[in-house]
């Protein structure tokens, strides 16, 4: 395993950020940290890069015990979200500073910053400042120097978090094909489940401190086994003790067994879909997602009664 | 109208408090003319008066920006029991009045002092000589670059060092590349500020200094010294020296206000 965390925990004066985490990341992989704010993921990003030290378990990172080894001894490659810049630097010895701290020859650390700027598309900006970038060139320009060192694992703190959507957008598929390129272990920390499921093959969903399921993102989605997972990845209606998604409920014109009778308070144009908001008759409120195709068909409008029957249905202990 | 009175106001205030005062002590020195100005400074006596005052300087300023980035780095970066104590006493100077803070080096120092004994038998002397002036303008200035490079700190935060010391970055490689220069204007005023300070300070180093002619007189202590003696040349040329090197400071300071590209 390219990164192994074992019964990790770490508290923050009373708060426990962590409480026995342990977590497998492949090598080659792109793993998610996703969960809420104060979830721990961040903190186990760092407790990983070695930026924060563990109150007990350990941390293994290509076979070597790394749970006392420094940051800098570690072999990681860390993206702030707020990017890191080196205000002082052009962009150029932005990416250049991990080998030059190494003091690799000159001509190697210029060949190999030329290649990496163009990598992440930046040679017109080399010999600018990072205040003279936007944010997703400054981004672009702390990865390049992050994968400068050629980190064994590559560690990204809500790298795009600070983004607008647009570019964030671009970034992720950006971060996906220089994956391929690349391979590079990665381990990216997101607040965003579309986020954490466009551009992962593995995800850990984090939760008050712990890892609520580990999986690829069609498997948390299809088979959550918490509420808290259901409900985090993908929207959800609940119906009694159990839970279903919106594109699980059927709409029907005409009563039938297991139905129940519901009335149309909106119909919202998504485009391709088309979201039914529904109110029953014991006053449960309900959101069914279908096509606009099929909505045409059933002429639905609102304040119409109709019939809903959940497909699949998730009760969790 | 109401801006032009303001501005009236303003620039009135100014003339009265201070270039009226100045101006005058430019036009006393320069009543008896040109060279009777200059072979009042150029007298053994404020040669050596400057010399010294210089000299204090070029030992107290390095040592107060060391002590001040180190302490201000303490007070930022790290976590530790007595921390908001730093804190505090790192302002005392600017609230000890300079006479209190001379009385209390004699207190530790002097002949009869709390170290007296020890000095004395090492054959070293620290009041009314070299190192107690030193000690004098050191604690009189120590806060000031400690100040400038505090905020700094906090407003840069520490995700550039966490950074560097990411891509291998040890400890000491981290501040000489990555914290230095971000820090470094902070620095230059403060070292501008405690350069200031060292050249005007008068109390703290009058007390521990004992007045000796030619010996002990920082530029400062043979103004007064001059003025005592009934010598309005000599008074008023060696204030408009310490004048000068003051419009230096200032001038030395703009020099190393930031530049554009630091956004």
């Amino acid at each position: 395993m390219a990164i192994s965390i074992r019964n990790v925990t770490k508290t923050f004066g009373s708060f426990a950020a962590l409480e026995d985490v342990s977590l497998e990341v492949e090598y080659g992989s792109l793993t998610a940290l996703l969960g809420p704010s104060g979830s721990g993921k961040s903190t186990l990003l760092r407790v990983i890069a070695g930026l924060e030290q563990p109150d007990a378990g350990e941390i293994v990172i290509s076979g070597e015990d790394a749970t006392g080894v420094a940051p800098q001894n570690r072999g990681v490659g860390f993206v702030f979200q707020h990017y890191a810049a080196f205000k002082h630097m052009t962009v150029r010895d932005n990416v250049a500073f991990g080998l030059t701290i190494r003091k690799r020859p000159k001509a190697e650390i210029s060949a190999r910053v030329d290649e990496l700027l163009e990598l992440v598309q930046l040679q017109p900006f080399a010999r600018r400042y990072p205040a003279q970038l936007s944010g997703g060139q400054r981004q672009r320009m702390a990865l390049a120097r992050a994968l400068a060192v050629e980190p064994r694992v590559l560690l990204l703190d809500e790298p795009f978090g600070a983004l607008d959507a647009r570019v964030r957008a671009e970034l992720r598929e950006w971060l996906r094909r220089l994956h391929e390129e690349v391979h590079v272990t990665t381990v990216f920390v997101t607040h965003d489940q579309e986020e954490a499921m466009e551009v992962a093959d593995q995800v850990a969903l984090m939760n008050k401190g712990r890892i609520e399921q580990v999986g690829g993102p069609r498997e948390l989605y299809e088979q959550p086994e918490t509420e808290f997972v259901m409900s985090f990845i993908g929207p959800v209606n609940r119906v009694g003790d159990s839970w279903v998604r919106p594109h699980d409920l059927d709409l029907l014109p005409e009563p039938v067994e297991d139905a129940d009778e519901a009335m149309i308070e909106r119909i919202v144009h998504l485009g391709f879909e088309v979201r039914v908001e529904l109110v029953c008759a014991d006053g449960t409120k309900l959101r069914a997602q279908i096509t606009r195709e099929h909505c045409e068909e059933l002429e639905l409008e609102a304040g119409q009664i109709l019939w809903v029957r959940a497909d699949r249905e998730r009760i969790f202990a | 109208m109401g801006r032009y009175g303001l501005r009236f106001v303003a620039l009135g205030y100014l003339a009265a408090l201070v270039a009226f005062p100045v101006a005058l002590v430019f036009w006393r020195a320069f009543e008896a003319g040109l060279g009777e100005a200059w072979a009042s400074v150029t007298t053994p006596g404020a040669l050596h008066a400057l010399w010294l005052s210089v000299l204090i300087a070029c030992i107290a300023v390095p040592l107060n920006t060391i002590f001040g980035v180190l302490c201000a780095l303490a007070i930022v970066r790290r976590r530790f029991r007595g921390h908001g104590l730093v804190n505090t006493v790192v302002d005392l100077p600017l609230a000890l009045s300079p006479v209190v803070v001379g009385l209390a080096l004699i207190l530790v120092y002097g002949r009869n002092g709390w170290l007296g004994d020890t000095l004395a038998d090492l054959g070293v002397r620290v009041i009314f000589a070299l190192p107690g002036m030193v000690l004098a303008t050191v604690f009189i200035s120590l806060p000031f670059v400690v100040r400038e490079v505090v905020p700094v700190l906090r407003e840069i935060g520490d995700e550039q060092e966490q950074a560097a010391s990411t891509l291998g970055a040890s400890g000491w490689q981290t501040f000489w590349r990555i914290t230095l220069p971000a820090i470094r204007w902070g620095i230059a005023y403060g070292v501008v500020l405690t350069t200031a300070r060292t050249l005007g300070e008068f109390g703290a180093v009058s007390v521990v200094s004992g007045h000796l002619a030619g010996r002990t007189n920082t530029l400062t202590l043979h103004v007064e010294e001059r003025f005592q003696s009934f010598d309005p040349v000599g008074t008023y040329s060696a204030s408009v020296l310490l004048a000068l090197l003051a419009v230096a400071t200032l001038l030395a300071m703009n020099l190393f206000r930031p530049k554009e590209e630091e956004e």
